[in-house]
C-alpha cells in the first residue's frame, strides 16, 4: 500500500475514538480539544515516522545470492513432472501380466500442471505405455474463485466414487488396484470426461464433502461389442455420480473418514447374438443401466512428533453393482436373415454383485512399510463366481520421490486352483509433482 | 428489479469477500508465525497454526480438518522457501479461499521479507537431497528474522485492518522491546556460545549458528532429509573428537538413537532443542523459544 494513502487511513483510524473500542455501535462524533488534538497529531507523526521504518525494513537486506526475493519463474512455465511404473512379474507358474510380460513399463505418466488465469487451474496427466501407446489419462480445469466454497472441475479425471479409484496407480498402497475397483470399474481406475462440482461443509461440526458430477458415459464399452444406438445417446444414458466424504479428527494423532458414493449410468452389455436392428445396424450388445453404490471407511494414525517414523492406516471398501436385468432390446430388422439357431436375447448380467476389501499398512521405520489386503468380490466376468485374495506388501521409499514395492499375493477364483503371484514394482518421479488427495 | 438484476446483486454478493471482521482470522503454518502473528495482532485477531512445534514441519499431512481453518482465513501466513511445498498446495486448493490463494490479499510467504541463507549455487537437483532450492527456511531461528516478522505482521494487518493499526503498532512495539530485553540478558549466555563446536541434526540450525555463533562441525545426516549411514556415522565420530564437540543437538521428531550412538563413541551429549514454539512442553511463546534454545545450549558447551 502506498506510504501516502497508509498515513491518511492511520489518521483517520487515530481520529476516531471509536478505534479503541471494539464495539460496532454507530458512534457520536468525537470533542476535540487542543491537548487532545495535539496528542493526536503527535501519535500520528510518530506512527508515520514507524510506518516509514517498515516500508524500508520490510525490504530484505540485499544478499549475494539471494534468488528467493525476486520471481522464480518469470516466463510462467507450467510444472512438468513425470512418474515411471516400472512391474516386475516373478509369479512361478506364469506372468500374471496382460501383455504377459515379465518385466515391462506399466506406464510412464506426464504431468503439465499449472494456474491458467485468476479464475482456473489446469492439470493434464498424459500415461504411455507399450499397450495403449498414448492416452489422456487426466485433463480438467479446475475452478479457482467460485464463491461459497464450491468448486468446478471440468474435463477428464478419476471418478469420485470409492477411495481408492481416485488415488493414480502408482500412488497406491498396493501394486494394483483392489480387485472389487478392477472388478466394477477398470483395471486402472474409471475416468469419466465431463464435470463435476463439489462444496466443503461442516453443518456438524466436522469436515464434509459433496461431489456430485456427470460424465460422458459410465463404464467404457469393452471391445468387441458393438450397441445399436450409443450408450448416452438420451441424457438418461451418461454417468452420473455423486459421493458424501466426512472426516472426523478423532485427536491429534488419528482420524477417521467415511464416505458414500454412487454412480449410474448405461453400460454396454453384451447379446446373446448379433443381429441386424431396425435401425439397420448390426448391434451385438444394448445399453443396460448399471449402478456401483459403495461405502469406504479408513483409519489413519500417526503421531505428529514421531510421525516420520510411524504411521497406521486401515481401510475397507464395500461395492455394490446393481445392473438392469431385462433392458428392452433393439428391434430385429425385418430384413435379419437369422441363421438357424439364432436366439435373439440378452447376454448380460442378470444379477447384482457385491465386493469390497480390508487394507492395512503398518510403517517399520523411515522408509519401510508393512501392508496387505484381502480381496472378497463376486466376480461379475466369472458369472458372480468368487474371487479372494490375500496379499502382504512390502514398500520401501527411498526417498519421497521414489518407491520399490514387493508383493506376494495369493488369488482363488470359483473352484480353480489358487493362483500365487509374486510381483515387483519400481515408481519413480522426477520435477514438482503435486501431492495427492489425502 | 428484474431477474437478471436479482441474479447479479446475488452474485456480486456472494463473489465480494466479506469485509465485515470483529477479528482478522489468520492462519500460519508453524507455531512460530502463530505466536509472533497473536503478539502483533492481540486481540484484534483470531490466529491459529496448522503444524505443531514438535512436529516436522517438513512432513505435515494435509488433513481435511485444516481445509476448515483455511476456508474462512483473511490471511494464511506460512514460512515459504518450500519449507510446506508437500503439504500447502493440497490445502489451498481445499479451502477454496481466494483470499488466502497466491495474489489474494491475505497470501503471506513471510520469506519474502527474509534476508535468506545457503542459497544453493549452481545446478540444484535431488541428488543433494531433501534441498531447498530457494534456500535455508528456518529463518525464525535468528531473532532479528523475527523482528522482520513482527513487522511483516503489522503491515499485513494494518492493511487489512486499518482502524486497528495504531493496537498492531503498539503491540508490534511492545514484541520488540520484550524481545530486545531478552536479547540483552542473554548475551552472556551468547558469550559462552560464541566459537563453540557442534553436530547438528539437519540444517535448520544454521540460521541459529549465525546468531548465536556456535560452530556446526558436522551434520548427523548426510544430506538434508537422507537417514545417516554407517559409514557417514564414522564421519560425524570423527568430527566430534576433532573439533572437541561436546553437543549433538537435534530436534523432537527426530529418532534420537543414532545419535546416542555418537554420544556414546565420543563422549558427546545429546541436546532435545526444539526448533519452534511447543517444541517441548512449556515452550509457548517465541520469545521463550529463544530463551530456552540459548541457555540450553549456553549450559551443555560450557
Amino acid at each position: 500500500m502506498r506510504p501516502t494513502l497508509l498515513r491518511v487511513l492511520v489518521l483517520v483510524a487515530i481520529a476516531s475514538p471509536a478505534t479503541a473500542q471494539q464495539s460496532r455501535t454507530p458512534l457520536k462524533p468525537p470533542v476535540l480539544t487542543a491537548d487532545s488534538a495535539a496528542r493526536a497529531i503527535a501519535d500520528s507523526i510518530a506512527l508515520m515516522k514507524e510506518f516509514e521504518k517498515l516500508t524500508t525494513a520490510a525490504k530484505p537486506a540485499p544478499a549475494a545470492n539471494n534468488s528467493a526475493q525476486g520471481s522464480t519463474n518469470t516466463r510462467m512455465m507450467p510444472d512438468f513432472s513425470a512418474v515411471g511404473d516400472l512391474v516386475g512379474d516373478l509369479s512361478p507358474k506364469r506372468s500374471t501380466q496382460a501383455d504377459n510380460s515379465r518385466f515391462g513399463i506399466r506406464e510412464v505418466e506426464l504431468a503439465v500442471q499449472s494456474v491458467v488465469d485468476p479464475y482456473f487451474r489446469a492439470d493434464f496427466f498424459l500415461g504411455i505405455n507399450d499397450s495403449e501407446k498414448i492416452s489422456i489419462e487426466q485433463a480438467f480445469l479446475t475452478t479457482t474463485a467460485l464463491p461459497a466454497g464450491v468448486q468446478a472441475k471440468l474435463g477428464r479425471f478419476l471418478m469420485p466414487l470409492g477411495k481408492q479409484n481416485t488415488t493414480h496407480r502408482h500412488d497406491l498402497h498396493t501394486v494394483e488396484y483392489p480387485y472389487v475397483i478392477q472388478r466394477f470399474l477398470s483395471d486402472d481406475g474409471l475416468k469419466g470426461t465431463g464435470v463435476t462440482t463439489s462444496m466443503v461443509m461442516a453443518p456438524f461440526g466436522f469436515y464434509q464433502e459433496l461431489i456430485v458430477g456427470v460424465v460422458d458415459h459410465f463404464i467404457d464399452t469393452p471391445d468387441g461389442l458393438t450397441v445399436d444406438k450409443p450408450v448416452n445417446r438420451n441424457l438418461d444414458g451418461l454417468g452420473y455420480s455423486a459421493r458424501l466424504r466426512s472426516y472426523v479428527d478423532i485427536s491429534q494423532n488419528a482420524n477417521i473418514e467415511l464416505s458414500a458414493s454412487a454412480m449410474t449410468g448405461k453400460v454396454a452389455q453384451p447379446l446373446t447374438a448379433s443381429y441386424t436392428t431396425a435401425d439397420n445396424v448390426t448391434a451385438s450388445a444394448v445399453g443396460a443401466r448399471q449402478t456401483v453404490m459403495g461405502v469406504d471407511v479408513t483409519y489413519r494414525w500417526k503421531p505428529l512428533q514421531q510421525g516420520i517414523y510411524r504411521s497406521f492406516i486401515l481401510q475397507a471398501e464395500v461395492m455394490r453393482q446393481v445392473n438392469e436385468r431385462n433392458p428392452v432390446l433393439p428391434a430385429l430388422s425385418p430384413l435379419f436373415d437369422p441363421a438357424p439357431g439364432f436366439i435373439r436375447g440378452y447376454a448380460g448380467p442378470t444379477r447384482n454383485y457385491t465386493g469390497g476389501y480390508v487394507f492395512a499398512r503398518w510403517q517399520l521405520s523411515q522408509r519401510l512399510y508393512l501392508g496387505g489386503r484381502y480381496d472378497n468380490v463376486q466376480d461379475p466376468m466369472a458369472a458372480g463366481a468368487a474371487l479372494t485374495a490375500g496379499s502382504a506388501v512390502l514398500e520401501w521409499f527411498p526417498s519421497e520421490f521414489s518407491k520399490l514395492v514387493a508383493s506376494y499375493e495369493r488369488v482363488n477364483q470359483g473352484s480353480a486352483l489358487g493362483l500365487d503371484r509374486l510381483l515387483l514394482q519400481a515408481v519413480f518421479s522426477v520435477g514438482p509433482h503435486k501431492p495427492h488427495p489425502f | 428489479m428484474n431477474v437478471r438484476q436479482w441474479i447479479a446483486v446475488v452474485g456480486l454478493a456472494l463473489s465480494v469477500p466479506t469485509v465485515a471482521h470483529s477479528q482478522l482470522k489468520v492462519v500460519t503454518s508453524t507455531t512460530d508465525l502463530f505466536d509472533i502473528a497473536s503478539a502483533v495482532g492481540g486481540d484484534k485477531v483470531k490466529a491459529s497454526h496448522i503444524g505443531e512445534g514438535f512436529q516436522d514441519p517438513h512432513f505435515i499431512e494435509a488433513k481435511p480438518s485444516f481445509v476448515l481453518q483455511l476456508r474462512n482465513a483473511d490471511v494464511w501466513a506460512f514460512v515459504g522457501l518450500d519449507l510446506e511445498i508437500g503439504w500447502m498446495p493440497l490445502l489451498l486448493d481445499g479451502a477454496r479461499n481466494p483470499k488466502i490463494q497466491l495474489g489474494g490479499s491475505g497470501y503471506v510467504d513471510v520469506s519474502k521479507a527474509m534476508p535468506v541463507i545457503d542459497v544453493p549455487r549452481g545446478s540444484v537437483d535431488r541428488s543433494m537431497g531433501d534441498v531447498h532450492p530457494f534456500g535455508n527456511p528456518h529463518y525464525w531461528l535468528d531473532p532479528e528474522n523475527g523482528r522482520r516478522i513482527a513487522k511483516l505482521f503489522l503491515a499485513k494487518f494494518s492493511e487489512l485492518d486499518p482502524k486497528n493499526a495504531a493496537e498492531y503498532a503498539a503491540n508490534e512495539k511492545a514484541f520488540e522491546t520484550k524481545l530486545g530485553a531478552a536479547e540483552t540478558a542473554w548475551q552472556a549466555q551468547l558469550a559462552t556460545i560464541k566459537g563453540k563446536p557442534v553436530v547438528a541434526w539437519h540444517t535448520s540450525w544454521n540460521y541459529f549458528a549465525e546468531y548465536t555463533g556456535m560452530r556446526i562441525v558436522a551434520y548427523m545426516e548426510p544430506k538434508p532429509g537422507v537417514p545417516p549411514s554407517p559409514s557417514h556415522l564414522l564421519q560425524v565420530v570423527q568430527a566430534v573428537k576433532a573439533s572437541g564437540a561436546k553437543v549433538i543437538i537435534m530436534e523432537p521428531f527426530y529418532d534420537r538413537k543414532v545419535a546416542d550412538l555418537v554420544a556414546r563413541q565420543t563422549g558427546a551429549t545429546v541436546l532435545i532443542l526444539p526448533p519452534s514454539v511447543g517444541g517441548v512442553p512449556g515452550i509457548t511463546s517465541y520469545l521463550q523459544l529463544m530463551q530456552h534454545d540459548v541457555t540450553e545450549l549456553s549450559t551443555r558447551v560450557k
